[in-house]
């Protein structure tokens, strides 16, 4: 087992960094508060990917097709980071793929910003819970689309929240 | 209900939730990288991770009292060994240790041989003025202030600036009483 | 001894190749890293001939020259290493574990978050004396050219 750190780390670090750049720096552009984070996300995946890459793969086979490289994101690279795989792997075999988690972590765990938190039900409060519940998801959609791009699969990935706690990645394979 | 003691930090870290320490290492870096691009000044990104560290600081507070058994009752003596032993220890799975007391006991040095924060970093030359790890400052002095000492916390030694160790002076400036929320005569 | 070791990104860029002999060895020696690039592609497009077993990261002995045999190892991550080396009789396990070693110094240089993804890196190496295959990955730490972000 490599090194650890206590979950609360991870979840502090990623509510802050978030909420940094939601609130501090681009309250008003919420897209570029969201390219920022999923670059972020982006950086962690192309290094998350060649980290794994060498502690899974290199004594396998090569991957030889673009579903070998996606099942080793939902297998390996996933229980890394989860202690878990996703759970459904779907595609419509024309370069998109739905990567499914049941109990997506980081949606379970990861505390709404204090900021943005609304104690009235009201629809305005529920659009911000909805709104910044989306922000914290272009990290995760950044890790995915830096690790298959890193495996070198450009994709776009993006993240569908309709099932909660159950979270669909969407990895949509650029020709 | 008898209450148990003050529990130590390996034991706390062994009973919490763990994750892989790459993901939060290389987490931190790029959004240090990141915050470097969109600020531009070192000073700037220096000031920003103390912020972002402080609002975490103030935040994880609640849940060391909680997992520590730790009365909040102390003084800034055992205080700063507490956060060397216990805190770093349960968060980061780091040990740290205390030194460096001035006389008046308001100073000291909280040193640290690791760091997960820096596995893998090596600073560029424009980075020289970064205090890269300038987050773990921010929720010292964060969680500090929520048990009424108001510090000021500092780098002094820097391994990624080539010292053999990294060193936090915790300096006390201010302990405001313990505020409760019921007085006597209500 | 080992004469030579390279790092080639996914698009044949060189990431970092170094030669530990003679300088005016050091054209030669790239010159053959760079013709090995080619029997890796070739490998990688006719699977069956590639590696001691199919489509493994190890690609054996790429060719042999007059002087020096050269072996190959392709990551899944399109990463290409290159080792160039005049003993004649080299055990598959010791490259593969030179491989294994430099493959790892590797992950670690780019996990630097100021690492641009394709930018060349540079060995830290202390002197080395003795290039055989344990020492050189001993002293293996690669470390990025960080020359502003």
């Amino acid at each position: 087992m490599g090194r650890e750190v206590a979950e609360s780390c991870v979840d502090s670090l990623l509510t802050e960094m978030v909420s940094t750049y939601c609130h501090r720096f681009y309250a008003n552009k919420p897209e570029l508060a969201a390219r920022r984070i999923e670059a972020i996300g982006y950086q962690v995946g192309h290094q998350l990917s060649e980290r794994f890459v060498f502690r899974y793969t290199m004594e396998r086979p090569r991957f030889t097709d673009h579903l070998e490289a996606i099942k080793f994101i939902c297998k390996d690279f996933w229980s890394e980071l989860f202690k878990k795989q996703i759970d459904n792997l779907k595609t419509n075999h024309r370069g998109t793929f739905v990567l499914q988690d049941n109990r997506f972590r980081w949606l379970t765990r990861m505390s709404v910003d204090p900021q943005n938190e609304s104690q009235d039900n009201s629809a305005d409060g529920e659009n911000k819970a909805a709104q910044a519940t989306s922000m914290h998801l272009y990290f995760p959609c950044g890790i995915i689309r830096g690790a298959l791009s890193n495996l070198g699969i450009p994709c776009a990935v993006s993240a569908d929240i309709s099932n909660l706690p159950a979270c669909s990645f969407v990895v949509r394979i650029k020709a | 209900m008898p209450t148990a003691g003050p529990r130590s930090g390996d034991a706390i870290f062994a009973s919490v939730e763990r994750v892989n320490a790459e993901l939060f290492t290389l987490t931190y870096g790029a959004t240090v990288r990141q915050l470097l691009t969109d600020l531009e000044e070192v000073e700037e990104v220096n000031k920003q991770l103390d912020q972002m560290g402080y609002n975490i600081g103030i935040r994880l507070i609640d849940e060391f009292l909680a997992k520590s058994n730790i009365s909040r009752c102390v003084d800034f003596k055992e205080t700063a060994d507490v956060i060397a032993k216990v805190g770093l220890k349960m968060f980061l799975g780091v040990n740290a240790t205390v030194t460096n007391w001035d006389a008046e006991g308001t100073c000291c040095s909280i040193v640290l041989e690791d760091n997960p924060l820096v596995d893998f970093v090596e600073l560029p030359d424009t980075c020289q003025g970064l205090h890269y790890c300038n987050i773990l400052s921010g929720v010292i002095r964060g969680a500090l202030e929520m048990v009424s000492m108001k510090t000021e916390v500092t780098w002094l030694r820097d391994m990624l600036r080539g010292d053999d160790s990294f060193e936090l002076q915790v300096k006390l400036l201010k302990q405001v009483p313990e505020e409760y929320p019921y007085k006597d005569d209500e | 001894m080992i004469v030579c070791v390279a790092v080639v990104g996914h698009q044949n860029n060189p990431l970092y190749i170094q030669s530990f002999t003679e300088a005016d060895d050091a054209l030669k020696l790239h010159h053959i890293v760079h013709c090995s690039l080619d029997v890796v592609d070739e490998r990688v497009n006719n699977p069956r001939k590639s590696g001691p077993t199919l489509n493994e990261t190890f690609l054996g002995l790429l060719y042999p020259t007059e002087n020096y045999k050269v072996y190959g190892y392709l990551t899944n991550t399109k990463v290409k290493f290159i080792m160039v080396t005049t003993d004649l009789d080299v055990r598959d396990a010791d490259v593969r574990s030179f491989f294994r070693r430099f493959h790892a110094a590797y992950v670690d240089a780019v996990s630097n978050p100021f690492h641009v993804p394709e930018q060349k890196l540079q060995y830290q190496v202390k002197a080395i004396d003795d290039c055989s295959l344990q020492t050189i990955v001993d002293y293996c730490h690669l470390s990025c050219i960080l020359d502003g972000i």
